[in-house]
């Protein structure tokens, strides 16, 4: 009974190295690193049922305890390719909104410099209401709006000013 | 008891018993997963392009890594082709010369092994001192990578 635990213990500690090894391997290629956790956690679990049952036995702990550092380097190492991957994202954010705030600085100029001759037509629509209002914005027609607006004022203040008088 | 001696008989193999030897079976292991990795390497053709593994780094940051082509480079240098391997990885040839060495280690090592057991002990720090030195050249690239990338 006791050889059949330690034969266990043993191939845990095979089997914990061997998926170390090759997580170790794959952790520092970028290209997978970020999935070689995966196997990393497989191993390290690995490792750590082996001690106990070594532990409990009294067995030799050598090959365990190779695979459990090995394991937790190879985690590290793959932690760190998604810490780079991370960093490596952030970087190209910032550029992305500095290149999307000129695109927005572009089209808005570009709105603008339409608008001041185009027209301009909003529609509105609610519980089966329609509302809609067309402009035409123009800058001549717009500065002669103003002049005749400002004419109508003046000529409202001297009606103003009559009435005053003849009160 | 003598049921049990019988069973443990008619299962083991011819020769010296593997299972008493750990590090025979982590070398198996170890080669065999090497040969699949060349396999891999030879079934997946680079023109038709059709790898089932693609780069979860470029995915998630929409930028090429380093080790990005290592699969084409790989099945390139199994073709005989390795010029056309240095353009898709400049780093594909010395990971491959790793694991290609790495195979003959494993299987070379595992004679010895069996061959000379008085020099066991020396032989597996031998073989531990002398791969660690092999990765460390072969992935460095890879492994600065990295560091710069901690490091910014």
């Amino acid at each position: 009974m006791e050889e059949k635990t330690n034969s266990t213990g043993q191939n845990l500690g095979i089997a914990a190295l061997i998926t170390a090894i090759i997580t170790f391997v794959f952790a520092v290629i970028p290209c997978v690193g970020i999935i070689a956790i995966i196997p990393g956690i497989i191993a390290i679990v690995l490792a750590s049922v082996g001690l106990s049952h070594a532990s409990r036995n009294e067995s030799p702990r050598g090959v365990l305890i190779a695979a459990l550092i090995i394991g937790i380097v190879a985690v590290l190492i793959s932690l760190s390719q998604i810490f780079v991957a991370g960093e490596i994202v952030k970087k190209t954010e910032n550029k992305w909104s500095g290149e999307i705030r000129e695109v927005i600085k572009q089209v808005q100029e570009d709105v603008l410099r339409d608008l001041e001759d185009a027209s301009v037509s909003i529609k509105v629509e609610s519980n089966g209401e329609k509302v809609e209002i067309n402009t035409h914005l123009n800058r001549k027609d717009l500065l002669e709006e103003l002049e005749e607006l400002e004419e109508l004022e003046e000529v409202n203040t001297e009606e103003d000013d009559t009435l005053q008088t003849e009160k | 008891m003598i049921l049990c001696k019988r069973k443990s008989d008619q299962g083991s193999l011819p020769g010296p018993d593997i299972r008493n030897h750990p590090y025979i079976i982590i070398n198996i292991v170890l080669a065999g997963i090497i040969v699949l990795i060349f396999a891999y390497s030879g079934i997946f053709s680079p023109v038709k392009d059709n790898y089932p593994v693609k780069c979860i780094h470029e995915k998630l940051t929409g930028e090429p890594c380093v080790s990005c082509g290592l699969s084409h480079s790989f099945s390139l240098i199994i073709r005989g082709k390795i010029a056309e391997a240095y353009q898709w990885n400049i780093y594909g040839m010395r990971v491959f010369l790793f694991f290609a060495l790495q195979l003959v280690i494993r299987i070379v090592f595992s004679f010895f092994y069996l061959k000379y057991p008085d020099t066991r002990k020396e032989l597996i720090i031998f073989d531990i001192a002398g791969s660690v030195l092999i990765f460390l050249i072969a992935f460095f690239p890879f492994i600065r990578s990295i560091s710069s990338g901690i490091l910014g």
